[in-house]
């Protein structure tokens, strides 16, 4: 059985009052079960403080230092940006030899992965949230991210 | 009764008994004739179950067949959490796949997806895992915990030390965890783990925990295009393993892990990882992408990366790539 009619059989189970189902035939064996909620318990994993992977920054050539240090380089992002949800390594593409998933100026619809970032091996695809059409591209492939770094530069589109 | 059901009552009680179980017996208790009970024992033969009849005593299972089905696997889990709901495929293209469509389309925690066979078994980045039919297990588990993003890759030592855990229990050989979640035996690759996660900035969807582990591959189905050296539980240890029992005794301690985990976080399960990977003290080499570097590890911080101390006293912190010890 493809995932194609594991999905509609799914979703037709579910649609019902039945909370057992069992399907055989010669290929496959199906059991599905539901409708045993399993309270949400109640705890905390603790939450580490994010930190930070930036290389010791070098220190500043006096000269420069006055004038330039006005305006953060991160802060000012026109447009709607895209931020990490973890901290890991940052990947524009599914396998090193495939396309990126985005390039700048790209049309993306709404679910449409974006890129990825992994951490220990849990592969995390970022999903555009809505509409909208790539500005900026803020990272190379493969470099390391923080929690909250900008990933994206986004034009929402309606 | 159904048939089903019958046979199921009958390996039931097999499982209860350990010598023969007799026909009058069987059918006392399934509430059925004992005609019916001599077809349903043919009718298990003809699944491949062996059964000996002898005159006088009764019936004796020899072997149960060794294909993975939902009841095989299910019965005596405890399934707190995982393994409530199991699905068996003959074969598909990767068991995560299946499982992250089931879990956007609203699959419960703790659902269980395996297969016979992948046709492209998904490994980190693009890669395949080798996944011939009938010889090994390929599983994929939904998750959904209440925890953020960044909390989430600790559940990469959970699904190891699980696996660290059956081949302990089902198998003499000994298995090493190579950071953060592969296992070897003797060096080579015998298991592989790859999770994928659906998360909103502040709250995980669900987690897909995808397990691929060689249990009884033959030498010569490895091929030669392999990145790095792999073996099976079978040419390691020279037995071949039970894929049912194997399956349910990795679905029993995921559910302990996962149990322990919710409870009392991810700090008992760290501190297995670090006991099994003996890796603190020891000198490791790391490529990460384009960037290689070599040093002494010193722990983990709080997200599980790797600390490395080079050789220059700097600190790196490792949360991709590949590491393997140098001696």
């Amino acid at each position: 059985m493809d995932i194609k009619d594991l999905k509609t059989l799914i979703k037709m189970v579910t649609e019902t009052d039945i909370t057992e189902f069992e399907l055989e035939n010669a290929e496959d064996k199906i059991v599905i079960k539901r409708g045993t909620t399993v309270a949400a318990p109640q705890f905390q994993v603790q939450q580490p403080v994010p930190f930070s992977y930036a290389p010791a920054a070098p220190v500043a050539p006096a000269a420069a230092a006055a004038p330039a240090a006005a305006a953060p380089a991160a802060a000012k992002e026109e447009g709607d940006v895209i931020t990490s949800p973890i901290v890991g390594t940052f990947y524009r593409a599914p396998a090193p030899d495939a396309a990126p998933y985005v390039e700048i100026g790209k049309v993306v619809e709404k679910g449409e992965v974006l890129c990825i970032v992994e951490a220990m091996k849990l592969m995390n695809e970022i999903e555009a949230e809505f509409r909208c059409k790539i500005v900026k591209i803020c990272k190379e492939n493969a470099e390391p991210v923080e929690y909250g770094d900008a990933l994206f530069v986004v034009e929402k589109l309606g | 009764m159904k048939g089903a059901d019958v046979d199921e009552g009958i390996l039931g009680l097999f499982r209860e008994g350990e010598g023969f179980v007799s026909g009058e017996e069987l059918s006392r208790h399934l509430g059925v004739s004992r005609t019916a009970v001599w077809k349903h024992m043919k009718g298990l033969r003809a699944q491949g179950y062996h059964i000996e009849a002898v005159p006088a005593k009764g019936y004796r299972l020899v072997a149960a067949p060794d294909r993975l089905t939902p009841r095989q696997i299910m019965a005596g889990l405890p399934a707190r959490r995982i393994g409530g709901s199991v699905i068996c495929l003959k074969e598909t293209e990767s068991t995560n796949a299946v499982a992250f469509k089931l879990a956007e389309e609203g699959g419960v925690e703790g659902t269980v997806v395996i297969a016979d066979a992948q046709s492209a078994g998904k490994g980190r980045l693009g890669r395949v895992w080798l996944s011939p039919p009938g010889v090994n297990l390929y599983c994929s588990v939904i998750l959904r915990p209440p925890i953020s993003p960044v909390a989430a890759c600790q559940l990469t030592f959970l699904s190891v030390v699980a696996v660290a855990r059956a081949v302990e229990a089902c198998t003499t050989v000994t298995p090493q965890i190579k950071w953060p979640n592969d296992i070897l035996v003797s060096g080579k690759k015998v298991a592989g783990l790859l999770n994928e996660m659906n998360a909103e900035t502040e709250k995980v969807n669900f987690v897909v925990l995808g397990i691929g582990v060689n249990l009884n591959m033959r030498a010569d189905q490895f091929g030669t295009t392999l990145r790095h050296p792999a073996t099976s539980l079978f040419e390691a240890g020279g037995v071949e393993v039970n894929r049912v029992q194997f399956a349910r005794t990795l679905l029993a301690e995921l559910d302990r892990l996962y149990e322990v985990f919710l409870k009392e976080g991810e700090a008992p399960i760290r501190s297995e990882w670090l006991e099994r990977s003996r890796i603190c003290g020891r000198g490791v080499k790391v490529s990460c992408g384009e960037r290689e570097f070599s040093g002494v590890v010193e722990g983990l911080d709080a997200f599980g990366a790797l600390l490395v101390r080079l050789s220059d006293g700097k600190l790196e912190t490792v949360l991709s790539g590949d590491v393997s010890l140098i001696n």
